[in-house]
């Protein structure tokens, strides 16, 4: 089968969303395929960030009709129906053609690690089907990276009608423009090479992170096709780091989480996907502030219980977010941000009403300190005590502290009063203590600086917000992993 | 096919000392050999332990001579001529020779990484230009890559290679390559982690960076395996498994320079850009010593700290919280120990609102006002703080980065657990999560070791604390 003239442009691999006791949520998936739906090519079911090897074979055919009904006709549906074994995928393939997939998309076979010989066959007999293929490279889960020559040998199989590559490994890419690109269709699967993808000569991407920007990357396809690579470059960066995170850490966890963020109850993962795991506690709360950058968390309104006043004011909000926050006497934030192990920042926070425990520790704390200028108030409004959590010793330690680590969290505190958690109004009528953790082994000058920033940011999100709630270590406390909790 | 040398038994590879110049400490060096001289079968010097890579060639012949000299013919000397250029191996060789060495040992051309005939020509060409037996050193960790299987099976047919060390740890390699070889060459252990299974799997002796450490545990070692007594054999492993660990895995000359000078064995730092801090943290250093303690090669130490004996409301007058205060603000305190010895662990644990007392401590101690006390927030994990907040303060004074390390991982984590817990069973009212705080005083000893132990006493210890203090409920 020659190439074909619809597979192009952007295709979400959306996420299959559970409820609480990790059964399907068909609303929600209907709901998610209309905020996608506009600025998408068409949809990927069951794909690696749908968790296709957590669902059953029903389950995988379920949401594949779900999908199909739902988009009825508006844009072409590919099926996932990749599997370890030959039979299980033909099998597959067959069930999601009869259903009204317009392709499969099938991932080299995992697990007992075939050789090019057993994959070439596999694919042969999949060919068999009837049902236009689309080749599936992603060695990060496959565990097998094809070749450019197993990829070219493939192509000439009459069904099999593109190929993506999800691996990110550009010099491959290049073989398969230079191999089959006047034969096949290439797609782009890895999010942080995209527009390079697409500027060598990609026809379209399948994406975890379209779920959340799927109209960022329509913008991008369409600079590309207009030859307008310069806007397409620079949308991209726009976008770099938060795919960068979706990419390299878990793409279906991120996703989900991201969405949630943006008000889609997609649900969790099934296990053993966790959060905090591949996807960690940092990457979560760097994502929410990309999202947040790139309009995708919108600002609400909330209220400050002082005491002796209330404060309105807007933040970006997720449905963590509550709408008032009281006990102002005494807030508690904790944030980590790392690696390098060095460099990692741990950050202990507290916001407190002038007046209250917060602010007599600071007077107290000067005093002890009788000038020796280890605490020192390094933020005027609000007044902030940084704490040292270790005592410096050498001079480079304490230009780590006091000039690296005081300017990432001087960052943070301007970040959080820009974004609304520290608000304006409250700046004279609350201090914070910062104990800020700067490693005496710490060496990567700009690390230190950026890592306390993140953590301190984290803190004062956390401390207002009320994180982590009760709710979440419900979930996580069996399985969280302290890493110092272990002998060398 | 006979070889000229036989590789059996307990070979050290030699560190090298330095002065604070990063200049060779000879006096040092000899010193180092004296010290294990009878320890030992012969000596390795500028192996990797050595930082052959770090030296100069005019150095490493300069070690050669030293080591020579000091083994005075009574034992032999290996030394260590490897280098990514065959025509650099040969000539470093060929000094040694000269110089009296009884064999080199030569690791698998590195950095541009030749292919299997590169590899075997650069061990040919060596074989044909000296007349000194040649031991092939396998170290993939340090050269990207493994010494060919098949490569060494067509090396042995060579008269002068007569033993490979294989420092991989990978016994499926060790025992794949003795199939191919046993007979022809002899093997040798260079992992110090996995000497037993490999002595046992047929290797004849080994060339361990902690043969200078502990030669005589590793002679025992060896001397049980050749006595079948595989239960003795496995005694002696274990008891130095950890710190052959930490050498294997953390670092090489660093740790290894580190335990001797606490055995009184100054050999300097190793050179830049490998650094104590590095892959051996500060926090771990003092692991070492412990370790060292219980095999009897530091004397032990006894630090002493006071634990006096109070009714619990005055145990937190330290922090701030007075047993007035107690009473009539009806604070909530428990108190609770678990585990015995070394690994006992006590929770005195206080728990109140925000705005009082210990609202008030809680602030207080985060800004540290008695050093050595420095208190720190309980954790299930780093960015996953308990609730209700709970800060947890050291009862004996923290000395060192380890001492803290304890409190960082298993206190941390083990009292965070326990309030989780202990909230969602209803102990602790969810309704207070917001409102009210916790300290814990925590008393752990100084010279704790078992983290895994540690963290569940912490655990168990801050259960019944919690159990203690809020029987009565909040009022």
């Amino acid at each position: 089968m020659p190439r074909v003239d619809w597979l192009k442009g952007v295709y979400p691999a959306i996420v299959t969303p559970f409820k609480k006791d990790e059964s399907m949520d068909e609303d929600t998936l209907r709901k998610l395929i209309e905020y996608q739906i506009k600025d998408v090519n068409g949809f990927v079911v069951a794909g690696t960030t749908g968790e296709f090897v957590y669902l059953t074979d029903e389950e995988r055919m379920r949401s594949l009709e779900i999908v199909i009904d739902q988009v009825a006709g508006r844009v072409p549906v590919i099926a996932g129906t990749g599997a370890s074994s030959t039979r299980g995928t033909v099998d597959l393939t067959r069930r999601a053609k009869d259903l009204g997939a317009k392709a499969a998309l099938v991932v080299t076979p995992y697990y007992f690690n075939p050789t090019w010989k057993e994959i070439y066959e596999h694919f042969d007999a999949v060919n068999g089907v009837g049902l236009p293929i689309i080749l599936y490279n992603i060695p990060q889960c496959a565990g097998v990276h094809q070749q450019w020559w197993t990829t070219e040998g493939l192509a000439q199989l009459d069904n099999v009608i593109a190929v993506k590559d999800s691996s990110g490994d550009m010099p491959y890419m290049t073989a398969l423009f230079e191999k089959i690109r006047t034969k096949i269709g290439i797609l782009c699967g890895y999010d942080e090479v995209a527009t390079a993808a697409l500027l060598s000569g990609a026809d379209g991407l399948i994406l975890a992170s379209a779920n959340l920007i799927p109209d960022i990357w329509q913008r991008i396809y369409h600079h590309v096709q207009k030859g307008e690579m310069e806007q397409a470059r620079q949308l991209q960066q726009k976008i770099q780091k938060l795919v960068r995170i979706v990419a390299r850490t878990s793409g279906n966890q991120s996703v989900k989480e991201g969405l949630w963020m943006m008000g889609f109850d997609v649900g969790q993962s099934r296990r053993p996907t966790m959060p905090g795991d591949a996807f960690r506690h940092e990457d979560r709360e760097e994502l929410r502030i990309e999202l947040e950058v790139l309009g995708k968390i919108k600002p609400r309104d909330i209220t400050y219980d002082l005491g002796h006043k209330r404060i309105h004011t807007k933040v970006p909000a997720t449905p963590q977010t509550p709408s008032f926050v009281e006990n102002f006497s005494l807030k508690v934030g904790e944030g980590y941000a790392g690696p390098p192990y060095h460099e990692t920042a741990h950050t202990d926070l507290l916001i407190g009403v002038k007046g209250g425990p917060v602010d007599t520790a600071i007077e107290r704390a000067l005093k002890a300190d009788a000038g020796a200028g280890k605490m020192r108030i390094v933020h005027d409004a609000p007044k902030t005590l940084l704490v040292p959590t270790i005592t410096t010793r050498t001079k480079k330690q304490e230009e780590l502290l006091y000039v690296y680590a005081v300017a990432g969290l001087k960052w943070a505190i301007d970040a959080s009063v820009e974004d609304g958690f520290l608000p304006k109004e409250m700046l004279n009528d609350v201090v914070l203590i910062a104990n800020v953790f700067v490693h005496p082994a710490a060496a990567n000058r700009h690390r230190v600086k950026v890592n306390n920033y993140k953590a301190a940011r984290y803190a004062i999100r956390k401390a207002i917000e009320g994180r982590p709630t009760l709710e979440e270590i419900d979930y996580q406390k069996e399985s969280v992993r302290h890493p110092f909790k272990y002998t060398p | 096919m006979t070889k000229s040398f036989r590789l059996k038994g307990v070979y050290p590879a030699l560190v090298t000392p330095f002065d604070k110049n990063e200049e060779i400490n000879e006096e040092a060096f000899r010193s180092l050999i004296r010290n294990v001289f009878d320890h030992v079968e012969g000596f390795v010097p500028c192996g990797t332990t050595g930082e052959f890579e770090y030296l100069t060639f005019e150095e490493r012949k300069r070690i050669f001579d030293i080591c020579i000299d000091e083994a005075n013919g009574k034992k032999p000397v290996i030394a260590g001529t490897g280098d990514p250029c065959t025509r650099n191996v040969i000539e470093l060789t060929k000094y040694a020779q000269d110089a009296g060495a009884d064999a080199v040992i030569v690791v698998t051309p590195y950095f541009l990484h030749p292919s299997d005939k590169g590899i075997y020509e650069h061990f040919y060409q060596l074989s044909r230009s000296t007349d000194l037996p040649i031991v092939m050193y396998n170290i993939p960790q340090t050269v990207g890559g493994y010494l060919p299987r098949r490569v060494i099976e067509d090396l042995v047919d060579i008269d002068n290679i007569v033993a490979l060390k294989d420092s991989s740890g990978n016994l499926t390699y060790t025992m794949e390559v003795l199939e191919k070889v046993e007979g022809k060459i002899d093997v040798v252990v260079g992992h110090d982690e996995v000497v037993l299974p490999s002595l046992a799997g047929g290797c004849s002796g080994m060339i361990l960076a902690s043969a200078q450490v502990y030669p005589d545990v590793w002679q025992k070692v060896f001397k049980a395996v050749q006595d079948k007594d595989t239960e003795a054999a496995r005694k002696h492993q274990l008891t130095v498994q950890k710190l052959s660990r930490i050498f294997c895995r953390y670092g090489g000359p660093v740790p290894v320079k580190i335990a001797l000078k606490y055995m009184g064995i100054d050999m300097g730092k190793a050179r830049a850009p490998l650094k104590e801090g590095g892959v051996i943290l500060h926090e771990d250093r003092e692991e070492i010593r412990l370790e060292l303690e219980k095999i009897g090669k530091v004397p032990p130490s006894e630090p002493t700290f006071e634990l006096p004996e109070k009714p619990i409301e005055k145990k937190f007058e330290d922090i701030g919280i007075t047993p007035d205060e107690i009473h009539a603000q009806r604070i909530l305190v428990g108190s609770s120990s678990a585990g015995a010895g070394l690994d006992k662990v006590t929770i005195d644990l206080v728990a109140g609102p925000k705005n009082g007392p210990v609202g008030l401590s809680f602030a207080s101690q985060l800004v540290y006002l008695r050093r050595g006390y420095e208190a720190l927030p309980s954790v299930l994990e780093p960015n996953l703080a308990a609730k209700p907040c709970c800060l947890i303060v050291p009862t004996v004074e923290l000395k060192n980065l380890r001492q803290a390390n304890i409190m960082y991982g298993p206190a941390q984590a083990g009292i965070a657990k326990a309030i989780a817990d202990k909230v969602q069973a209803g102990i602790v009212p969810a309704s207070i999560v917001d409102t009210h705080v916790m300290l814990t005083k925590a008393f752990v000893h100084p010279n704790a070791l078992d983290r895994a132990i540690l963290y569940k006493n912490f655990y168990r210890a801050t259960m019944d604390a919690i159990d203690m203090a809020f029987r009565k409920g909040v009022s």
